[in-house]
């Protein structure tokens, strides 16, 4: 008797530890140190997690995506609406806004790599994610207003603009990101004729036709940069309007946002994070109209006139040598409520 | 329960009890889609119905709502259709349509008590409308820009039971007044 209910515990015992090695094993690579700057503790941000409305998967991920070529998608597609475009080992992608604003997540793979491409509506943010085995879906949770993942391993909790967990075993380790671009369709098209684009065929029915929130060609509701944000925040910052678009970026040392028209009319920025002033330069590509960010020493020579802009993002004399830094495009109010120590460069006019 | 059987009886048997609570049905259904986003524009003239995503039907996406399961483009309309969705519009509909049509019979009818019947009922149909919108907040508020979106979350599970329970009240209520009417106008009579 007693033999047999110490069998019984050592085989449940077992077949705990096989299911947490397994679900281990299918989790997302992450960083043990991420490079991110964390204004508040993980719990401060479990706290500050509320109900986004829908439930656990109530917007529901991409995982099996479909693609059509440029031409097919150009029959649905305007020149000037957003697309967030993935570049990656000579593969090009286009993830249209308008599919994405009813999905948020793509699990998809890209030149033999397993990505997610996530976008969070409420905070016009567009990040990418290695997600190994794992795929990601829509918690229906928000953080500062912005989309908390959960990886199916392990069901640990990413708010999107961290890229940390907050929640889950995984907490406190970091997700590797992608660049991606915030792009309209006609100048990702011009960039990378032979994109493939993300199918309105998603195995689910949405009115892909319109945006509930307002729309970006031309920009209206929710997305005018004076509109108000719907959730609360944990940090609010009057510098600029909640929801004008900065190019934001971060690493340990800090957190820095350039605004978009400031970068526009600078061509290329250059600034200091942190203590020990580590040296970034910022530079627009008119094209795309985002910006490439790489960290640079102090000295180091950029003439803005040799650059160039290519499928893979800006190259010239020099460029080679610097170490890029993932960037991307979010509004300023989601931004400062996660860092609220950030540095803003083009506050009220041109660096 | 006897009372409520008696209001129901009088409103399905009258032509125009039936219509009235028909329309308010059918309107309200179709504003509570127009809110939640089922119905929106972005069609281009067709008409169209595509059904392509039944194994859907039963696939919760939200507190009572449900994926749809095909599109109809009607002119300028684009609705995508979800059958549950549909039926807790219509339900709500025919509640506040109950709502109004008792209402509406009882001050047709001679008062023999000076207490006018309960005329809240219609009210309760309000909070559902909250309820659906996009994917992380009420339509409503999204248009009005309003900040309040979080609070409206925590809340929008009991939105759509509430409204519910409350017009299920509202009728009880007239129900019951119906009664103590009958009860009064017998005690003149006698």
């Amino acid at each position: 008797m007693m033999a047999r209910a110490l069998l019984t515990v050592i085989l449940g015992l077992s077949l705990l530890l096989a299911g947490a090695a397994a679900s281990w094993a299918a989790a997302p690579p992450t960083l043990s140190d991420p490079q991110v700057p964390l204004a508040h503790s993980l719990a401060a941000f479990r706290q500050a997690v509320r109900p986004g409305g829908p439930g656990k998967d109530g917007i529901p991920a991409i995982d099996r995506p479909r693609f059509v070529s440029a031409s097919e998608a150009d029959a649905w597609l305007a020149s000037g609406d957003r697309v967030i475009g993935l570049y990656r080992d000579g593969e090009a992608r286009a993830y249209p806004q308008r599919v994405l604003v009813w999905h948020e997540i793509v699990n998809d793979v890209v030149a033999g790599e397993s990505l997610a491409i996530t976008y969070c509506p409420l905070t016009g943010s567009a990040l990418g994610f290695r997600r190994g085995d794992s795929e990601f879906g829509v918690s229906g949770r928000l953080l500062n207003s912005n989309l908390v993942m959960y990886d199916r391993a392990t069901d640990s909790e990413w708010p999107q603009l961290l890229g940390v967990a907050i929640d889950g075993s995984l907490v406190g380790r970091g997700l590797v990101p992608e660049r991606l671009v915030w792009t309209t369709w006609e100048a990702w098209r011009a960039r990378h004729p032979g994109t493939r684009v993300l199918s309105r065929d998603t195995g689910y029915v949405r009115n892909y036709r319109r945006d509930p929130y307002g729309d970006y060609n031309p920009v209206a509701g929710y997305y005018r940069p004076e509109s108000r944000r719907l959730f609360p925040v944990m940090a609010e910052d009057t510098r600029l309007p909640p929801k004008a678009m900065v190019l934001a970026f971060r690493e340990a040392e800090g957190a820095a946002a350039v605004s978009l028209p400031a970068l526009r009319e600078a061509g290329m920025v250059r600034l200091t994070l942190g203590e020990r002033a580590y040296a970034y330069v910022v530079i627009h590509d008119p094209e795309l109209d985002t910006g490439w960010v790489f960290r640079t020493s102090a000295g180091q020579a950029i003439d803005p006139a040799s650059l160039r802009f290519g499928p893979g993002g800006v190259s010239g004399p020099g460029i080679e040598a610097l170490e890029p830094v993932n960037a991307f495009q979010v509004m300023w109010f989601a931004w400062a409520g996660f860092h609220p120590d950030t540095l803003l460069v083009g506050e009220g006019g041109v660096p | 329960m006897t009372a409520l059987a008696r209001l129901l009886a009088a409103l399905f048997s009258r032509p125009a009890t039936l219509a009235m609570m028909a329309a308010t049905a059918l309107g309200y259904a179709l504003l509570f889609l127009w809110l939640s986003g089922d119905i929106a524009g972005g069609g281009r003239g067709d008409v169209r119905l595509s059904i392509t995503a039944w194994h859907r039907m039963f696939e919760s996406r939200g507190p009572l709502r449900f994926e749809p399961v095909g599109l109809v483009e009607l002119g300028p309309w684009v609705w995508t259709l979800s059958p549950l969705d549909t039926l807790i519009a219509l339900g709500l509909g025919l509640l506040l349509g109950g709502n109004l049509a008792g209402l509406w019979l009882s001050r047709r009818a001679p008062a023999a008590c000076p207490r006018r019947a309960p005329a809240s009922g219609g009210l309760a149909a309000l909070p559902a409308l909250l309820a659906g919108g996009a994917c992380c907040a009420p339509l409503l508020v999204v248009w009005l820009g309003l900040p309040i979106a979080g609070g409206l979350a925590v809340l929008a599970p009991w939105l759509i039971p509430l409204a519910y329970l409350a017009l299920l009240l509202g009728l009880v209520r007239l129900a019951v007044w119906r009664e103590q009417q009958r009860h009064q106008a017998r005690g003149g009579g006698r």
